[in-house]
């Protein structure tokens, strides 16, 4: 069974709502280039695309945000977009929660470890603690948005979105869920700013730290989340598109495949060096990796762009200086056939990958995402 | 609605305080009394002590013996290989099939080495090495490579309901087909952090913990990692091995209540567990016992009490906690081996701690070692953040 | 700064009122419950508070319980146990 993606909903350095993401696809950009310098780092550090998540104070009060840190307002305020973008507020009690992070809530985790150096053992603060957990976005999530369905947090670095994708289908073809939430976070905090300035001098960040940049002069790192509403492929429905496959293996042993006429998009500007050699020759390679930037669930922002690129029929050039391919606009003429399909694919320095692969419905035409519920 | 084809379980691993390996583990937990003691890897300041449920010294220096994997990873993959042989797969036949690992954790997905941040917060330069280390153990992803496997790879960290959750996700796997084998449990490891943290949430007790009991005051951490390996029966029967036991359902569940309180009604767990036996009409009647999460805190042991009362009402309970301690993201994975191996036993063992019944709750847990009636199991967990994951099992044997 | 100002502040401050100002917190309304409604985490968050800005431990929540009556209630408490 195929999967509808029926909302989107993002979070990042370039904005927020899936509408703001297309509107860079369609100017072809800017770059996230507004990095914050970040404070106190004497040791060095990178600067990095901070989001923004005020306007959550749009759709929840202040009180029942009060504890919520950074990471989770990001997921919470994406899934709330995701919902909104399919025209779906209300939810479904019994929808899926699987949300996918590289590292967590690394803000509060070392806010934590701050309290029980500062105040000693037992000056740990038990707040900081529960919200440090892995899950907690998945359950602020399910808190807030009433969807109480399976609620799992996958956690394997870059490789993370992929496997929550794996996780949402799986739910769906199983009837699990009537429908699922599923999508990535993740949060920069100053110590992963300097992890990734020492990982990125000794060029040892394709071993350690990727998908953190080796092949730029220099990363943009950035925080962000990214969420979809899936539902079963059935009639009547509109959205984006539908998740074809879900794959993940290990090279050389397996052997990703891409249909013949789908475009791959690439997260990785970060290590190309490890992964273009490997990418197949005949098929048309993107890279969108500057709109977004630098961070393990940045292949939840692929899938975002690829099911514009579906819903589209067409793809968005990429100016050249990410090191991505540049498409022509001569590409998008009336002429050039529909784009179908797109492959979102990441691939890390030791040979595991995933690929997602979308494709366009028939009955899902350029303006069937419904509108009107968007805040941007 | 037609029940789906069972999946075998045909190798069970399990390392914890209550012993090196499953047959001691199974051992300890009819014979031994619970014996927990304060930390020894490391010293916290409180003005009492919690005692925890560590792994004895020298089993951990036995099995820890790369540096640049985390202890909670390489009990993962120790517990992996138990069951591997358990099993009768040896690496060369299992580089032959694709093989999906699928590994729950909490400790071992949190980047939050004190003596790292220490030395980062004092302005010093820090050696890299604990991130390096931290970036090298994913659980799932040791596992994997250690065994140089190639198929569906997960590290699922759903608080204490992650070892569950790992198990019931690769029950589906088998199901569809997605992989041949899957390995598939918990790991988690004893931290100063997570010490700390759950003295300052104030559900620690001071004493041995007492599940259930009227005088229950909170719960000791442990550290451990337990593993099954699933296939399809089928495969089971071409391979001839003897069915350890079989994973028949997994049902999982938000509270959507609050982020470390469970919901006082149990309507998460209600539905994580008629998720689990909406399968099969008949499957109630067949229930021998449920392992539950039972922690030893005043919420939790009181929500599934209401539960398991409400559900599945004179259904013999107890709790492994009182010999494992709570091992977090291992729990769940650390209890369903134990329970399978209850069904296997046909007995069940008292659920240690448990003394005094406590008159607010409307059902209470085994006192003694008692024969069970009945071939299937449920095992619950419960986690922050409202989760909550259950996992329905059956005896080995036939898999009607 | 007298305690229940103090404890009015690290009210707002450190259970992250963003919406309130500690002069809005009355004497005598319920701390949990339909007060202010604080929850079984802020209590916890509270006791390691208290012990930092005041040194007084409270042992469990059963003692939290009639200290966290009321803003009244806990700055009695913390009164009787400050240490010298």
């Amino acid at each position: 069974m195929k999967a509808v993606i029926r909302g989107i909903g993002v979070v990042g350095g370039f904005g927020t709502g899936i509408s703001t993401l297309e509107k860079i696809l369609m100017d072809h950009g800017p770059f996230i280039e507004s990095f914050a310098v970040p404070d106190g780092q004497p040791l060095g550090g990178e600067p990095y695309a901070p989001v923004d998540t005020r306007n959550l104070k749009e759709r929840f009060s202040p009180r029942s945000l009060r504890r919520m840190d950074h990471l989770s307002r990001t997921a919470l305020l994406a899934a709330a977009l995701a919902l909104e973008d399919a025209a779906d507020p209300g939810g479904n009690a019994d929808t899926g929660v699987a949300v996918a992070s590289g590292y967590g809530a690394v803000r509060t985790t070392f806010a934590f470890l701050d309290t029980i150096l500062e105040a000693g053992d037992a000056g740990a603060s038990p707040t900081l603690f529960s919200n440090s957990v892995l899950n907690a976005p998945a359950a602020h999530i399910s808190m807030h948005l009433g969807a109480r369905g399976p609620n799992l947090t996958v956690s394997r670095f870059e490789m993370s979105f992929s496997d929550a994708l794996s996780i949402a289908v799986q739910w769906l073809e199983e009837g699990r869920a009537p429908s699922v939430l599923v999508g990535g976070v993740d949060e920069w905090c100053p110590v992963l700013g300097h992890c990734h300035h020492r990982f990125s001098k000794t060029r040892d960040a394709a071993a350690f730290l990727s998908p953190f940049c080796t092949g730029l002069e220099r990363a943009r790192i950035a925080e962000g989340a990214v969420f979809f509403l899936l539902s079963p492929e059935m009639e009547p429905a509109s959205g984006y598109g539908v998740v074809e496959s879900v794959e993940s293996g290990r090279l050389p042993r397996d052997t990703p495949t891409f249909p013949k006429d789908a475009v791959i998009l690439t997260g990785i500007d970060s290590h190309r060096d490890s992964a273009r050699p490997r990418l197949p020759g005949d098929h048309r390679v993107v890279d969108y990796t500057g709109y977004y930037g630098t961070l393990p669930v940045g292949m939840g922002f692929d899938m975002a762009i690829a099911s514009v690129i579906v819903r589209r029929g067409r793809l968005f050039s990429v100016p050249d200086s990410t090191g991505g391919e540049t498409v022509v606009d001569g590409f998008q003429t009336e002429k050039a056939p529909k784009i179908r399909r797109a492959c979102c694919l990441n691939i890390t320095p030791s040979g595991a990958y995933g690929l997602i692969t979308l494709a366009s419905r028939p009955d899902f035409s350029e303006n069937s995402r419904p509108q009107g519920l968007m805040k941007s | 609605m037609k029940a789906p084809a069972p999946v075998a379980v045909t190798g069970m691993g399990c390392i914890c305080a209550a012993g090196k390996d499953f047959p001691t583990c199974v051992q300890t937990l009819f014979s031994k009394d619970p014996d927990p003691k304060p930390p020894s890897r490391f010293t916290a300041r409180h003005p009492e002590t919690h005692p925890v449920f560590e792994i004895e010294a020298s089993i951990l220096t036995h099995l820890h013996s790369r540096e640049d994997l985390s202890i909670t990873a390489a009990l993962g993959v120790a517990a992996a290989r138990q069951a591997l042989e358990d099993a009768g797969w040896d690496p060369e036949a299992l580089s032959r099939v694709r093989t999906g690992v699928c590994m729950g954790t909490t400790v071992g997905s949190t980047m939050n080495d004190e003596a790292f941040y220490r030395t980062y917060r004092s302005g010093t330069l820090p050696d890299l090495f604990p991130v390096r280390r931290f970036l090298s153990s994913n659980p799932a992803e040791a596992v994997a490579r250690t065994f140089d496997l190639s198929g569906p790879c997960l590290t699922l960290s759903n608080a204490c309901c992650s070892g569950a959750d790992a198990i019931g996700t690769a029950m589906s796997w088998i199901r569809g087909g997605i992989c041949d084998v899957a390995i598939a449990g918990g790991a988690d490891e004893l931290s100063r952090v997570t010490y700390n943290g759950f003295i300052a949430l104030m559900i620690t007790d001071t004493r041995p913990c007492r599940p259930f009991d009227r005088d229950r005051n909170g719960l000791n951490l442990g550290e451990g990692a337990a593993v099954m390996i699933l296939e399809p029966e089928t495969s089971r029967r071409v391979r001839k091995r003897a069915p350890r036991a079989f994973v028949l359902g997994y049902g999982s569940a938000a509270d959507g209540y609050h982020l470390t309180a469970p919901d006082p009604d149990g309507a998460g767990l209600r539905r994580a567990a008629g998720h689990t036996l909406s399968a099969d009409g008949k499957t109630l009647s067949r229930i021998a016992f449920v392992a539950a999460h039972g922690t030893g805190t005043k919420d939790n042991d009181a929500v599934e009490a209401r539960v398991l009362d409400a559900l599945l009402p004179g259904i013999p309970f107890f709790s492994t906690k009182g010999h494992t301690g709570h091992t977090l993201g291992a729990a769940g994975a650390i209890q369903a081996v134990l329970a399978a191996a209850c069904l296997n036993r046909g007995t069940i063992p008292g659920s240690a701690g448990f003394f005094t019944p406590d008159p607010q709750l409307p059902a209470h847990p085994t006192r003694h070692p008692q024969k069970i009636r009945g071939d299937l199991a449920l095992s619950e967990s419960l986690g922050f953040g409202g989760a909550n994951a259950v996992l329905l099992l059956k005896r080995g044997g036939d898999s009607s | 700064m007298d305690i229940k100002t103090k404890l009015k502040t690290i009210i707002v401050e450190e259970l992250n009122f963003e919406d309130l100002t500690p002069a809005e917190i009355l004497n005598d309304v319920p701390l949990f419950g339909d007060g202010l409604g604080l929850d079984s985490l802020d209590a916890v968050e509270l006791v390691v508070q208290i012990q930092k800005h005041f040194g007084v431990k409270i042992k469990n929540m059963e003692e939290g319980r009639t200290a966290f009556q009321s803003v009244n209630a806990l700055a009695a408490f913390i009164a009787e146990r400050l240490p010298e």
